[in-house]
């Protein structure tokens, strides 16, 4: 039951990933300890995303795995604390391919962060949306642009121009639908529960920005479907499965979960580990260019989120 | 030495009195001897409870005496919809606590995610016969026919146990029930769930008194929820209840309604040598028992079950390791789940062994006097009537010896949740999957 421990060919210093755990200031264990953070990261991804179940997820477990993603963000965020997070567009695929095979150069190279993976690239336009909620509409264009043209490994399929564009948007403003869907959920989780204490406040919905909005379609889907979880999954979902999810438009708490979670075939850790090394090689070109304009995609944003 | 409960060197020689299996499809999910170890409850994934009482002695059976047999089946809770949420609610029988006996009938609480019943289980031995309204089959009769009088006499008949609920304590648990104990004062008990534990008085069923709330107001700031929780065994005030984070915290109900600040909490300080992602999640607390003299709690968490004077807060007193061979697994276990597992862990009746599972079928004892420690097997192959369970041994690394296990030869689809210990003697029950094993000690 435990064949899935095989040793990784990936480093040679490493004795797989059941092998001791690795401080992260060490040189070349660096990498492994890295390595295994993202397989840990990517398997929790999967845990919460895949399942589909018939009755309700464990709270705990869902707790307990979103603590681990929390953590390995907070880690990675700490990490990519001393330089500037994004790379930009034109970031040279060498530097990404030559750090990802060395022990990645001091913290203070720019591309660092992205070094490990195109996933937890694409992950710092999250946790960024989480910290500067004023910089949402007006950030530059590069700095959500670069990240997701990084296709993520063996998940996502070949975007075009129209469903990046569509995913840009949907990752920086949710619809009002999600909200309003929201705001129905709680509503019944409301009437469900009895004699217990008062539910989220609805009321909080009120001199929320876009990126709140955000936020507060999480608790009420946590609540119900638990297996969407309570970080910023709406924009992993976004750039993680390419095609266009309609998911935001027909807001079902119990199937948005499994509208994302069809796209994706069951991967194994190994499989992970397998697709990183080969794209590691590939030139990382950050392909389409952002072809919306800022304003345009002001406009587009407005006429999304209503008034 | 002579109490029943303290072993002496023949604890490792455990005897296999009787081996039950219950239909191959269904989970045995909870078992528990009721306080005086004559019967046996157990519940199963389909929401079944099954009740075995063990044969009393007789002159001509001497050889029998100790087995256990069935003595009640029925169904406790049916699966039901929430339509609200489009999702199963589950049958399974998550916890089954048994009430103190007052009269000829028994009485058990049974508990699936959502529910909790009080159940009667009674027997009925005598019919009476003979009445003046109604014929033998109970058709009624025709007045014009009766003539005379009788008083109706009592006949006896087979013994036939009957089971009825007596009370439904519904729609009070928004989150899934953990745990269910039963207060010493006989009168109430409570119900936990991930985030709330209420307390109910056992004749009202349309309300309860919420009095732990740990749901935070937004749901994004939630990093931990309460796994197991129980009632001090002679103080009716108290309680304990513990979390996914490790901690373990005592609450009196005397200081105020709402229990939300603890008068106790026990928490190791992390061990900084053994970090790992996984330190969290193995440091949740799948189950914490208080010992019979109420002066110990213990706690079983993914790798050890620990020990913990209600007096000292800040360690815990014993320490030991159930399957320290796991550590280097961990990130296997946390990709199929099996990290996730919740053991539970009792004590024998004098509170001088501890008993908790493991994988592979094989359940581990510690003697808390001598230090000793065995791990058994609860396998058909491995078990015939009568024979001496051998104890077993896993070996971690470098040569495997002739009886031994690898590490990666387990089997973790066989895993031991659930055990009980007869409240006075050296006889416990284990869940294997679908069977039921009862163990007994060699000493006469």
């Amino acid at each position: 039951m435990l064949g899935k421990g095989g040793k990784r060919k990936f480093d040679e210093h490493e004795d797989g990933l059941e092998g001791k755990i690795v401080s992260p200031s060490d040189g070349p264990s660096k990498v492994s300890y890295t390595l295994q953070r993202q397989t840990i990261f990517n398997i929790s991804l999967m845990k919460l995303y895949n399942h589909r179940p018939l009755t309700e997820p464990s709270l705990q477990k869902t707790v307990l795995i979103n603590n681990m993603l929390r953590r390995i963000q907070e880690e990675l965020k700490q990490e990519g604390s001393l330089r500037p997070v994004f790379t930009p567009s034109s970031q040279p695929s060498d530097s990404l391919s030559d750090s990802y095979r060395e022990a990645p150069p001091p913290p203070t190279h720019p591309c660092d962060l992205g070094s490990t993976t195109s996933l937890e690239a694409c992950l710092t336009p999250a946790s960024l949306l989480e910290d500067d909620d004023d910089t949402f509409c007006t950030s530059q264009t590069v700095q959500p642009a670069s990240p997701p043209r990084l296709s993520p490994p063996a998940l996502a399929q070949e975007k075009d121009s129209f469903s990046s564009a569509l995913d840009e948007i949907e990752e920086l403003c949710p619809t009002s639908t999600s909200t309003e869907a929201a705001v129905a959920v709680t509503d019944n989780l409301k009437g469900t529960s009895s004699g217990a204490s008062i539910p989220k406040p609805e009321g909080s919905q009120e001199g929320r920005t876009d990126d709140s909005k955000l936020m507060d379609s999480l608790p009420s889907n946590f609540e119900i479907t638990t297996s969407t979880g309570f970080l910023t999954d709406l924009t992993l979902d976004d750039i993680l499965f390419a095609d266009i999810d309609t998911s935001m438009y027909d807001f079902d708490p119990c199937t948005s979960a499994s509208g994302t979670a069809s796209k994706m075939a069951p991967v194994s850790a190994d499989d992970l580990l397998k697709t990183l090394a080969p794209y590691s090689s590939q030139p990382v070109t950050p392909s389409q260019p952002f072809k919306m304009d800022l304003t345009e995609l002001d406009h587009i944003m407005e006429v999304l989120v209503g008034s | 030495m002579g109490q029943a409960g303290a072993f002496t060197t023949s604890f490792l020689e455990f005897p296999r009195v009787s081996f039950y299996s219950v239909l191959p499809a269904d989970i045995i999910s909870t078992v528990e001897f009721n306080h005086t170890g004559e019967l046996l409850a157990t519940g199963d994934k389909g929401g079944r409870v099954v009740i075995f009482q063990r044969e009393q002695e007789s002159k001509n059976q001497v050889h029998r005496r100790g087995e256990y047999n069935v003595y009640s089946t029925f169904q406790s809770h049916e699966p039901e919809f929430d339509y609200l949420k489009s999702l199963e609610i589950e049958e399974k029988i998550n916890k089954i606590r048994w009430l103190p006996q007052q009269n000829a009938a028994y009485f058990l609480l049974s508990t699936n995610d959502k529910t909790v019943k009080l159940w009667k289980v009674s027997e009925r031995d005598k019919r009476p016969e003979g009445y003046n309204l109604k014929d033998e089959e109970g058709r009624l009769r025709d007045p014009a026919t009766i003539t005379t009088l009788r008083v109706p006499v009592l006949r006896p008949m087979d013994l036939m146990v009957e089971a009825t609920p007596r009370r439904v304590f519904a729609n009070a648990h928004t989150y899934h029930i953990n745990s269910i104990s039963v207060n010493s004062d006989y009168e109430t008990y409570m119900s936990a769930d991930d985030l709330r534990i209420n307390l109910w008085n056992f004749e009202i069923t349309n309300q309860s008194f919420n009095i732990v709330d740990i749901k935070p107001a937004n749901m994004e700031e939630l990093t931990e929820v309460i796994t197991a929780a129980e009632f001090h065994p002679h103080h009716c005030n108290t309680f304990v209840y513990s979390s996914s984070k490790g901690t373990i915290r005592l609450c009196d109900m005397r200081a105020s309604a709402l229990c939300d600040r603890h008068t106790k909490f026990f928490e190791e300080p992390e061990d900084p040598s053994n970090r790992s992602f996984f330190s969290e999640i193995i440091s949740s607390i799948s189950d914490v028992k208080f010992s019979h003299s109420g002066r110990y709690i213990m706690t079983r968490d993914y790798l050890t079950v620990k020990v913990w004077d209600l007096n000292m807060e800040n360690r815990p007193i014993e320490t030991y390791q159930v399957h320290d061979y796991l550590r280097s697994k961990l990130c296997s276990l946390y990709e199929n789940d099996c990290i996730f597992d919740k053991f539970e862990c009792v004590w024998n009746g004098s509170d001088s062994v501890i008993m908790t599972g493991s994988y592979n079928n094989f359940f581990r004892m510690f003697d808390r006097n001598t230090k000793r420690d065995v791990t058994l097997e609860a396998s058909r192959e491995n078990s015939k009537p009568r024979a001496i369970l051998k104890p077993r041994k896993v070996c971690v690394g470098g040569k495997r010896r002739k009886d031994e296990i690898s590490v990666d030869s387990l089997d973790f689809s066989k895993k031991i949740l659930h055990t009980a210990w007869h409240p006075s003697e050296n006889i416990i029950a284990v869940a294997a999957t679908n069977n039921l094993y009862i163990f007994q000690d060699k000493v006469n």
